[in-house]
């Protein structure tokens, strides 16, 4: 728990002092909010092309297509078994303790690309766009480290779940 | 049809002399038949012996005329008794009788064109198809198509989505004659693929009501347009399946189905488009 809880105690105590700026602040953020905010207004209608031609056809990626597509499924069914196994069995391997922390990874890291595909389209806002796909990608590292230092210098994930359940 | 027959002997301008007025006979009395109906006189004599019962429809206005004025909300009410029982009767009477410049579609009034798709009370539908809510006092609200640019009124643009069928290829590519020189023949079971997938009338209801569609429609094709690429798909006289796959296999077009299924929920001929993507993302799963 070293590293990890002290860094967070630390945060709740800076989060702790700035918190009434915090608060007011919001307070008027929602005295404000009759006045809408559209965050990304229609644009104008641009018809690409004349009407009668056909609307094009991107080319063909099956790794962000149908691979894509396969490789998720296959992540999170994989995650049921090994979410349920350890509770239910009780047995603390490492290694599958590695792989879940792993899986899990890579499911919310593909899960986040998902929205950022979904909600920041690439043609209006490219800039944008990259900006996200980077910060998950960041994200993604710091948690990975984070994880493997929690695995391999303390107890793991399934025992802290486990402990922290039973506090 | 008789005189016809028996003057068939005779030369064409005969047979056309002859025939001519028996035609209009036999046409002429269903025609004014109609039109009694249609006139009103017996209608409003039916209508004095029950209550009558009003009811109020709040109809999206917007004019292309004057772009700065915004859209509003227009309320007229009619007597149901006079009108027939469904929204597009309604509609078309409110046009006929109360303001000639409410503008919408509508062609076969009976759900087999998908012209008069529009948003009646929160729901993408035929107004043709869409009972009126009678016993409901409340207002009946009608707003065009959700996330489409409007032309006018309830009239939606469906520019983009006749460009996204187009790019599909909707039709057979096949380059095999068929081995008898006549027709491509199914077996019984391979045509029973396609129940369900051919009675799609591109009314865009489903579309419409997608999220997705709404956040990405340039680039994800919608339900419509997926459950017509699967009909191509699943035509088992079609030739270019590895082509229709490879279109579909990037992340926009199909990907950007997150199975929320609004689009079976709304579909106003009752049919599963997002059965057929998910039958699409299967096909290409491995």
């Amino acid at each position: 728990m070293a590293s990890i809880a002290r860094s967070a105690l630390l945060k709740q105590a800076a989060s702790a002092s700035v918190r009434p700026a915090f608060h007011s602040s919001l307070r008027t953020a929602a005295f404000h909010t009759t006045a809408r905010r559209a965050l990304l207004p229609p644009p104008p209608q641009i018809i690409e092309g004349s009407v009668n031609d056909a609307a094009p056809v991107p080319p063909p990626s099956p790794s962000h297509g149908s691979y894509h597509w396969t490789f998720d499924r296959l992540v999170a069914g994989a995650l049921i078994p090994m979410t349920v196994v350890p509770f239910a069995a009780g047995s603390l391997n490492p290694t599958l303790d590695a792989i879940l922390c792993a899986t899990l990874l890579i499911h919310s890291h593909t899960g986040f690309k998902a929205i950022i595909v979904d909600y920041i389209p690439q043609k209006r806002m490219p800039k944008i766009r990259m900006g996200f796909n980077w910060l998950t990608n960041l994200a993604t590292a710091v948690v990975g480290l984070a994880l493997y230092e929690f695995e391999t210098s303390d107890v793991g994930l399934v025992e802290a779940i486990k402990r922290v359940w039973a506090a | 049809m008789a005189a016809l027959r028996s003057s068939s002997s005779s030369s064409t301008a005969r047979i056309l002399a002859s025939a001519r007025p028996a035609f209009r006979l036999s046409a002429a009395a269903p025609v004014r038949g109609f039109a009694q109906l249609a006139d009103g006189a017996q209608q409003s004599q039916t209508a004095t012996d029950k209550p009558a019962k009003m009811k109020t429809f709040q109809i999206y206005r917007w004019n292309p005329d004057t772009p700065t004025e915004k859209p509003r909300m227009q309320s007229y009410t009619i007597d149901l008794n006079k009108t027939g029982p469904m929204v597009l009767d309604a509609l078309v009477r409110i046009k006929n009788e109360i303001d000639p410049t409410l503008t919408f579609r509508r062609s076969c009034r009976e759900g087999i064109c998908g012209s008069c798709a529009m948003n009646i009370n929160g729901t993408n539908t035929l107004a043709c198809l869409c009972r009126i809510p009678a016993e409901d006092q409340a207002e009946t609200k009608i707003y065009p198509l959700p996330h489409t640019y409007v032309v006018k009124d309830l009239v939606p643009d469906l520019t983009l989505f006749y460009k996204q069928y187009k790019s599909i290829k909707p039709y057979l590519q096949r380059d095999t004659p068929s081995p008898d020189g006549k027709e491509y023949r199914q077996s019984k079971a391979e045509r029973k693929k396609l129940d369900g997938l051919y009675e799609c009338i591109l009314c865009a209801c489903c579309s419409t009501s997608c999220p997705s569609y709404w956040w990405n429609s340039e680039e994800y094709l919608g339900p419509a347009i997926l459950l017509q690429s699967y009909r191509w798909l699943a035509d088992s006289r079609d030739e270019r399946k590895a082509e229709r796959h490879d279109a579909l296999n990037n992340s926009m077009s199909l990907y950007r189905c997150h199975t929320i299924l609004n689009c079976t929920r709304t579909c106003p001929k009752g049919l599963n488009p997002g059965l057929a993507i998910a039958n699409i993302k299967k096909e290409l799963a491995f």
